[in-house]
Order: structure tokens, then sequence, then C-alpha cells
């Protein structure tokens, strides 16, 4: 972004926080025209998330799946990155702002500076750095794959700066920069400054200011990670030594325990604690023990139950409910000492461990409740922002939205939503930039490589501990180096990272290198970024292949590494054989239609709806029924107090009355063809069924859950028994009814969490508490139980649980060994549970039982959409998004996006918030004018050509067809790439570009050469 | 015979059973390290001549996975696939190879557990079935002709 004019402009969008959730915003901004400044106060953006070791639900590494994310950033033409930047002030109101702007001094040129770390050998000493357990931290980067990538030099810390000078090979250190301060004008601004972490050095019991070997999650998480102090060794701080017991303890700061903690749940601490002590059991096995102290497992996100159980049943994971009381180290001992009692007793127990995990939760920094009192932003006590409702991103100042963990604690996963979100609404305010398409700069000619000799490079990543681990990887490099066309072989650490990316380019140049062959991870995360890295060295990008060794070997064969090297070199070797085939090819592309068809018209598609509406798309809504609205409908009033029924009919109205979106009710799909950018999608509508077909460019699946009816508990037997939903019905409009209870009985995860259906509703805990907390409004004189297995009221949630156990509301745990028994007793129902504290059964004769029993998927309607659109779905039939973690809201066909509960069961204010993120997922693809088909395409050799019609018939999509010259004629701008035609052709005519016969054969060959020999 | 490792050649398609390979290594789920995949973008990409190439060349056994019946990204690429294995499964027994060496499986992108155990299962059945009688007539061959 250099033109002053834009520079000037107020048509901008200001991110403050270079974490995670602000890199996704300034990406989603960009890429969809709009102009980006996103500033950080680090060196280098990435925020907490470059500190983790892996991250859950996939236990991957981070940098790799972070590093593509960091470097499109860099490489954006609308976002100026601005580092070590910090905001001191802002003024004006929405549209056009006035921010004030401190960056410090780096010492470095950012511009000469190329991370050879000269310096930092030279002088260890001056060169800054911020992780965990930075006592022995020995990097000045966070992370070698750093954005930007450079140094920072801390010059109090440097006692000769004229010897520093001299070391640097380009000069690039500048010891009287001053920093700078600037002002930059905005429409928008997006808060995403992140969370800081509770500190327990004040809580003496805890002896983590004491004992070396207690450490919070976060420094353990340092201690696992192969960029971290301890190269990824896992010792005891004290020692040195391995440990053999390791406790976590969670709800550390969170949920109103310690001194100086918040009231809320940090939401994403028992996940990371399974996800450590899950990796500890991975790397150690047996030779470790993991043990977790909990109050409540709250794996409430999607399949997060499944991972539970995985920790537990497949990991050995061990879990303690209790708070233990203590840490003590007894004198002359090195274990630590946890005291606590267990369920079900009184009885204290004394366990030793060598480590102590404590689970540290969120907490809004100072400088961000300071930063955040200038804007003039409400805050709640604690320091996180006051939002609206069912508006988790607007403050009480118009034009500024928070996402990530600021806006309240939350995982990585709801942090991408909510940041995608952000995007959406910040999108409103300012104006697109279009930038002259100017792809000379980014890349050089291509070199022209067709007849000359394959010379072949091959690249092989360690990824830290993924692939070195496993496996030696000097031994494949000899073994590469011994194949024929193999010009270079060469070990890169992380390929993906800058460094090693600069590497592989110059050994592509410099060797005239004209096949590239990368042995690292999965093509379907990796390819495009090394495609890039081909063209930056000025090679077509189809001269790559890839060997899959992390998945395909060192992942899976862990447990041996002889076998995982010799498969590893043979994928190798296959994908050399194959890359000495490849050819250059050119993409092709087609106009964009830039129309949008919603599927479902709940609360989620008419957001998502208005949403794309409001920016131009034309929308259109097809919902399956008469009316829009959905299971909303059945809703009155949010834990919150915010009123549904005013909420949802507001959305209608607006739906109904908007110019660019056409509502289809009662439609029902049929048919789907095509691709991203030209989709036709047919359905039948309305009570006469007429069939009806639609162009668009993207679709958004919106078609949301439905509430889960299971036969349990006498539900449908017996008429005092109800649901939540239909209790909220009593409350609101037969008040009289409940006003005349005595005992109420609540239980909870019916029908979730059990083998048919093992994931967590989400919203029956809350609803719970809603409901509990609204009947003694009523009814104070109501006694409320509720029977619960964990009580997930997670992030501010938890305010309301601890209030309603102040009025007096029991909370009694049981599990699946002993659950309630109801039975129907004069007009009563009884209910007999388990009292954990009074160890023996109880009997409440209850006015209404009310059943917790949360959402499932719509199973035959998502099953038929499954297969209209070939989506596909996890085991329990919500939606399978791309990315679990990155790509939350993307599904895994391009142009198809998801939102609200049809990906997993969320509350209405989740639900507004993934339909915006959908929202502007989609903006960034229609943004574009034109659509990148690829290049994998049949081509028909004419001379071999018999005309026999073979490919006509074999078609899926019907595109070959016999021209006027007499031989077969696919047009590649229509063929979806299938190969059907190829495999079928008798003459074998025909071949398909990136998957060409001989490059597959070549495979084979490759594979049995050894065999053979 | 005794310590057999046969070689089985996967093709596996991108969008189901590779992305499914892809999470069994993400999950770490641990299959025979017997098992080469090969992308291709479609079960229906893999041709007849692929199938037999790949016994011709050395391999013990040979398996297409493709997704779940009606999941195809390209209508029905998968049901074509699975109509060319069972053609090439008739043929292979004239030629006096087992037919059971040749296998077609379905699988969706999500089912690492599946992709890990179709491994597993495929592994154990080539092993009982011993190599394949192409590479023992080429030992033989190569027997004589030292």
């Amino acid at each position: 972004m250099q033109n002053t004019n834009r520079l000037q402009s107020s048509n901008k969008v200001l991110v403050i926080g270079g974490g995670l959730g602000g890199i996704r915003t300034a990406l989603d901004l960009a890429e969809a025209e709009k102009d980006v400044i996103l500033v950080d106060k680090a060196p280098a953006i990435g925020g907490l998330m470059t500190q983790l070791d892996r991250t859950f639900p996939t236990n991957n590494c981070d940098l790799c799946t972070l590093a593509p994310h960091l470097s499109e950033g860099s490489r954006q033409k609308h976002i100026e990155l601005l580092s070590l930047t910090s905001v001191t002030d802002v003024k004006g109101e929405k549209g056009n702002f006035t921010v004030s702007l401190k960056t410090a001094p780096r010492y470095i040129n950012l511009d000469k500076c190329t991370a050879c770390g000269a310096c930092y050998k030279a002088f260890p000493e001056c060169v800054t750095f911020t992780p965990g357990l930075d006592h022995r931290a020995p990097t000045c980067m966070r992370y070698p794959q750093s954005t930007p990538q450079a140094y920072a030099v801390d010059l109090a810390k440097c006692s000769d700066v004229e010897a520093l000078m001299k070391v640097c090979p380009t000069g690039a250190i500048v010891p009287d920069d001053l920093g700078r301060n600037q002002e930059v004008k905005c429409g928008a601004i997006v808060f995403s400054p992140g969370a800081a972490l509770f500190d327990p050095s004040h809580l003496d019991y805890l002896a983590y200011a004491t004992n070396p070997d207690v450490v919070t999650a976060l420094e353990y998480e340092r201690i696992l990670s192969a960029s971290g102090p301890t190269m990824g060794k896992l010792t005891r701080p004290s020692n040195g030594e391995q440990p053999k017991k390791i406790a976590w303890i969670q709800c550390i700061g969170s949920r109103g325990l310690q001194k100086g903690s918040g009231e809320y749940c940090s939401s994403a601490c028992c996940m990371f604690a399974l996800k450590e002590a899950m990796v500890t059991r991975e790397r150690f096995g047996d030779d470790i023990e993991t043990t977790i102290f909990y109050m409540d497992m709250r794996t409430f996100g999607k399949d997060y139950e499944l991972y539970l159980q995985r920790a537990v049943n497949e990991f050995g994971v061990r879990l303690v409910h209790s708070r233990p009381h203590s840490i003590l180290q007894p004198e002359g001992e090195t274990k630590l000492k946890l005291s606590y009692t267990n369920d079900g007793s009184t009885q204290q127990h004394d366990e030793d461990f060598d480590m102590v995990v404590l689970s540290t939760g969120f907490k809004v920094a100072d400088d961000v409740k300071v930063l955040a009192g200038k804007m003039g932003i409400d805050l709640h006590s604690d320091g996180f922002p006051k939002t609206e409702g069912f508006n988790a991103h607007a403050t009480s100042v118009p034009g500024i939205y928070v996402c990530g963990t600021f806006e309240a604690p939350k995982d990585i996963p709801e942090t991408m939503v909510q940041a995608s979100a952000a995007a959406c609404l910040a999108s409103g305010d300012v104006a697109s930039v279009k930038v002259e398409e100017d792809t000379e700069d980014l890349f050089p000619a291509e070199r022209e490589v067709t007849g000359e000799e394959p010379k072949v490079g091959v690249f092989i990543c360690d990824c830290g501990e993924n692939i070195g681990s496993t496996v030696n990887v000097e031994t494949l490099v000899e073994d590469a180096l011994k194949l024929s066309n193999v010009a270079v072989a060469k070990a890169v650490g992380h390929g993906c990272s800058r460094e090693s990316m600069a590497i592989i380019k110059s050994a592509i140049e410099e060797e005239g290198i004209n096949r590239v062959v990368i042995g690292g991870c999965s093509p379907r995360t990796h390819q495009e970024k090394f495609q890039d890295l081909l063209k930056s060295a000025g090679l077509n990008k189809y001269l790559l292949e890839i060997a899959n060794i992390r998945e395909q070997a060192t992942w899976v064969h862990s447990g041996d590494p002889a076998k995982a090297t010799a498969k590893a070199c043979e994928l190798i070797r296959m994908a050399t054989a194959a890359a000495v085939k490849a050819q250059p090819l050119a993409d092709y592309t087609l106009p964009m239609n830039k129309d949008v068809l919603v599927v479902g018209g709940g609360v989620t598609g008419m957001t998502t709806a208005l949403e794309l509406a409001d920016k131009g798309s034309k929308v259109y809504l097809a919902e399956k029924t008469k009316e829009l609205g959905g299971v909303a409908n059945k809703l009155k009033k949010t834990l919150e107090g915010a009123n549904v029924q005013e909420f949802v009919a507001d959305l209608v109205a607006k739906t109904k009355a908007h110019e660019n979106i056409e509502v289809i009710t009662s439609a029902l799909i049929v048919d789907h063809i095509g691709m991203p950018g030209m989709f036709k999608t047919g359905m039948q509508v309305g009570r006469q069924m007429f069939y009806r077909q639609i162009e668009h460019g993207v679709t958004i699946m919106a078609t949301g859950a439905k509430p889960n009816r299971p036969k349990a508990y006498m539900l449908d037997e017996c008429d005092k028994v109800v649901t939540q939903i239909e209790i909220q019905n009593l409350i609101e409009e037969q008040p009289d009814v409940v006003k005349g209870w005595d005992n109420v009985v609540m239980i909870q995860c019916v029908g979730s969490r059990i083998p048919d259906n093992p994931n967590c509703s989400r919203i029956c805990c809350q609803n719970a508490v809603k409901n509990s907390l609204r009947i003694l409004e009523l009814n104070p004189n109501a006694r409320i139980f509720v029977l619960y297995r964990d009580m997930r009221t997670y992030g501010r949630q938890e305010e309301y649980y601890r209030k309603a156990r102040a009025k007096g509301v029991m909370f009694v745990r049981y599990d699946l060994d002993n659950t309630p028994q109801v039975d129907a007793v004069d007009g009563l129902v009884d209910v007999t549970y388990h009292d954990p504290i009074l160890g023996m059964k109880v009997t409440v004769s209850a006015d209404c039982l009310c059943l917790s029993t949360g959402l499932i998927a719509d199973h035959d309607s998502n099953e038929e959409l499954a297969m209209t659109f070939k989506l596909p779905r996890t085991v329990d039939g919500y939606f399978l998004e791309d990315h679990v973690k990155l790509r939350p809201v993307d599904l895994p066909v391009p142009g198809f996006f998801v939102a609200g509960t049809a990906h997993s069961p969320k509350t209405i204010r989740e639900s507004v918030t993934q339909a915006r993120a959908a929202a502007s997922r989609a903006q960034t693809m229609l943004a574009r004018d034109v659509i990148n088909l690829g290049a994998r395409v049949a081509r028909v050799d004419k001379k071999k050509c018999a005309t026999c019609l073979v490919c006509v018939r074999a078609c899926p999509f019907d595109i070959p067809f016999i021209n006027a010259d007499r031989y077969s004629e696919i047009d590649p701008a229509k063929c979806h790439g299938c190969g059907a035609c190829v495999s079928e052709c008798p003459a074998k005519a025909i071949q398909l570009m990136e998957f060409e016969d001989d490059r597959i054969l070549a495979k084979l060959e490759e594979l049995f050469e050894k065999v053979e020999a | 015979m005794e310590n057999f490792e046969p070689v089985i050649v996967a093709f596996c398609c991108h969008y189901c059973a590779y992305t499914a390979a892809d999470m069994a290594g993400t999950q770490r789920l641990t299959y025979p390290s017997n098992v080469k995949i090969i992308r291709v973008p479609c079960s229906c990409k893999v041709d007849a001549l692929h199938l037999v190439k790949a016994f011709e060349k050395g391999a013990d056994g040979v398996y297409v996975a493709g997704c779940l019946k009606g999941d195809c990204h390209f209508n029905n690429g998968n049901d074509r696939a699975a109509s060319r294995v069972a053609y090439v499964k008739k043929y292979l027994e004239e030629l006096g190879i087992e037919s059971e060496r040749l296998a077609m499986f379905r699988m969706s992108a999500g089912m690492g557990f599946q992709f890990a155990q179709t491994a597993k299962d495929m592994t154990e059945k080539i092993r009982e079935l011993g190599p394949s009688p192409i590479n023992v007539a080429k030992a033989q061959l190569k027997g004589e002709a030292a």
C-alpha cells in the first residue's frame, strides 16, 4: 500500500493487535479489497499462538498451520504492517477516526535485515526477546517464521554498539533509530489486542513464585516446543531430569476462585490442559503419568467431547474431579506434594508429583484497559468490553469493533470466526480500493524450461519434531542424492519458514533447477505456498511435487523409525520420478458470478443474507419451510435477557424488505452443478413443486440443527416431563403454573454426551441456568435441582451460574454409571439421584421435570444436501469445515461456507457471529472479478482421437463434444478435472494435466525399482 | 517367505481418502508402512492400466479408495472406479492372480480411523495371501538365471 492519497484518506480500517484474530481480520478485509493498517506492539505479528507447541483438537504444530497465514499477511497489497507500534490516542468518529501511533525503535532497518542471525550470534545479550520462561530463552526472533522477518536490538543491553554494527553484513543496524510518531486516519477500527494471562505469583499456596517445578500452562507449552528454551526437551526446571508424574490444576485465575482472578470462565483451559497431557503421553508413553485436577470439564466446542474421550481412553490421561488445596515441597524433598479431596469423600489425599502445571486463565491487560478508555469503549468491571445481546462485536462506540480473546475468553477457532465477523462489520464502513493487478512486481517472468534436461532440486523439511524426531533427514537427503536427475538435495528445517524458503529459492536460481520436490507435509495445506515459491524463483508453479512424508510416514510410523525412514525415502523417490515428468502449465480463468445462494432462512441465514445484500450482492435465500426464523421462532429470551422474538421479527422484516434479497420459501434443493464462481442450483418451490434454477457464485450453508427429543426419563410419557424449550414457554406464557411449583428438577445432557450422540450440545447448561433464574423470579420459593455431569457455563455465562447458586439452585453432579431414576407418582414426578456429598440416594417429588435435550443435526435434510452439494459431514451429521482450527467457516469445497448450528450447536449470539464471518469469507471471493480454475483439465491429442464417443459418454458433466474437425474437444473452462474420460479413453488420446499417466506410472516404476534390483 | 513384507499401492482420491490419510496422520493413528499412497483427483482417474501395471511392476496388493456412495465430488466417479476395479479383478483371476489382491474401498474425508483400519486389514490380507504370483515367478526366474 504505497500510494500517498490512499495513505492520507480515512477510507481504511485500522486493526489493532496482530495476533491470530487481527491477522485474520486484516486478511479478510484485504481480500475484499479494503485498505488496512495492522499495528502490533511486538517486533513480529502472530501473538500468543506463536508460543504454543501444538493446538487442539488437531494436535498439530502451530507454526506449520499459522505460517502460511502470516506470509499471506506480508504480501497483501492492501495491508500496511506496523510492528513495534502502539496506539497512543484515538479521536473522531465512525467514518473519520484520527489515530496517533507510536513506533518504538527497532534499531534495525527492515529493508536491509535478512535475518541472517550474525548479530545474534555475536551479541546475544543485546537482541530483544519475550517468550515465556525467558530466563532460558535463547532466541531474539520469537519464532523461525516471524513476520516481519527481522531481528530487533535492545540498545540498552548493548555495550559495544560499533562492534555490533560491524557484525551485520548488510549494514542494517541503525543505532540512531528514534522510532516514529505519526497520525493516521481510518473509517473503522477493529480492536483485537488479545488477552494477557493470569499471574499466579501472589498465591503462595500454589508455590509458583517459589518453586521452579510449578509452571504455567504457557510455560509448559514453551518447554514442549521444539523452538522453545529447552529445544523441546521435557525436563524439570529444578534439576534437569525428565519428570515421571505431572499434574495440571484447572481454573487458576478463572471462575472467581483466587484472589485477583476473573469471575468468568476462561473457556479454553480445559482443552489446552487435555492437549498438553495428551501430547506428553504421546511423546513419552507410560514414562510420564499425567493427571488433570478439574472442577468441570468444559469441552463444549465442536467434537471436543470426542477429544476428551480420546485423552482419557486412548492416551490414559487421568482426570480427578477436585480442587487441590495446596502445593507443598517438604524440606529436603524434591517432589511436590498435592493435597486434595476427591468425589464422595471428605478424606484428604496427598499425592507426589514432579511437576505441576497451572492452567492460568485469560485477563485483560492494564494497557489495553487504558487504551479502551481513550477510545471511549464501555467495559465490564473486569476490563472486557460491553457488547450488545446479539451483537458480540459492536462496542459502545460506533465504528469500533472487537474480536478474539479481548471480546471474551475463547479458543482459536472461535477467534477466527469472530475476526472474520469483525471484518464483515468494518468493511461496511469503508469503500473498496481497486488496485491494478501487477503480478510483475510480485513474481519475475517465468523461465522457459521445455527442452531442458530435468534438473531436480529435492528439499526436505524436518518440521521441528514432526519429521526430525522420527527420521534422520540427512539420511533422506543422501538417498535423494543417489537418484538420477537430482542436482541438489538439502535439509531445510521448517521448509515453510521464510529463511528456508529463501534457501530453496536461491538454490533453484543458482543451480538452474527446473523441477522441485519438497519432502514435507500434505500438499493439501502447503502446495500453494510452495507453488508461490516456485513462481518467485521464476519457475512455472506446476513443476512441483510434494512428498507427504509427515502425514504419511513420520506421524503414522513414529514407533518404527526404520520403517518410517524407508517409507519416507520411497515417497521422495516416487515424487522425484513424477517431478521429472512434470510440464509447465497455465491456469484457466473465468468471470465470477457475484450472486449468492444462502440455504436456510433462520437467524444465521438471514444475517448472512442481509450482510451480503447490504454490500451489493444479489442474494437468494432458500428456506425449506414456509416461514423464516427457524428454531429461534421457538425461543423467548436469552440468558442475558435479550428478547429473541423482537430480534427475529426485525430480521424477518428487514430481510423481506431488502431490495437485493429474494426470499424463496418452501424450497427443496434438488440438484447442483458448476464450480466456484459459476454454480447452478435447482430447487422445487412451493406447493406445486415447480422447478427453478438459480445461478450463483458462492453458497452459504445455514441450515441449522434441530431440537433433540430422545426417548428418555419419561419424556412424552408423562405430562410433567418437559424440555427446556417447553419450560421456557410455560414461564413466559403460563406464569401461574410456574408460581404453583414447589420442586423443579432439571436433568442435563439428556441425549448428549452418550454413545449414540457423543458430543456436547453446548447450549443446555446456560439454558438450565437461565430458566432456573427465571423460575425463581416468578416463584422465589421454588426449590430447583439441576442434575448435571459438568456445568459448562463458559465465558461470561459463569456469572449467571454463580448467581443461580447464590439464589439457592441446587446443582448436583451425576455420572453415566449412576443416572437419575424417574417415576410418575400421584401426579408428580419422583426423581431419585445419588448425592455425592451425602453419599446416598435422594428422592425429590417434582412438579416439573425439565430435560436439557439440546440440539442434534438434522440428519435427513443434511444428508441430502451433503449429497447434492458434495459436502463432507462429521460423524454426528454436522457439516465439516475445511480446517477446524484456522478455517472454521470455509467448507472444503471451494465457494461453500457454513454458519450457525449447521456447523455445530451454538447460541443465537454465536450464530450471528458466524453468519457474519461466513459473509466476510464470501466477500473475499465475491471481490474477485475472475475465478481461477487451475490447470487440472483434460486435454485431447487430436492425432490419437478415434472419435469413438467414449469420452462424451464418460463425462459426468457432458463437456466433451465432437467438433467440426471430427475429434473430441474439451472446453478447459468447463472441465472439472476428474479424469473420468482419461481413464476410459481406449486410444489413450486424453491426458489430465497435473495427473498425466506418465507421471503416475513414473511413481509406480520408481516404487518398485528397488524391489526389482 | 517368513519375513514377507508386501508392497501395497493405494490410489487415494484427493477429496476423501487422501484427506482421511492426512487425518490419520494428525491423529497419529498408526498403520503398516507397507501401504504407499498415490494421490488422484478422483478415484475414477485410476485407469485399468494403472492397476495392472502396479501388479506387473511388483505390487502384492493394490487398492483404490474413493468417496462414500453418493459423495463423489464429480457425481459418480467413485462408482465408475468401483466397477472398473470389479472388472480388473475378473481379469486378474484369468491371469492367475488372486482377485482379493485388488480392492475398492470407500470412505469420507473425516474417516481417519477407517483409513488406518483399511490399511491394516488390507496388509493383513495380503500377508496371508503371500507374495504376488508375479513376484514369485520373477524370483524363480532370477533363481534360475543365477
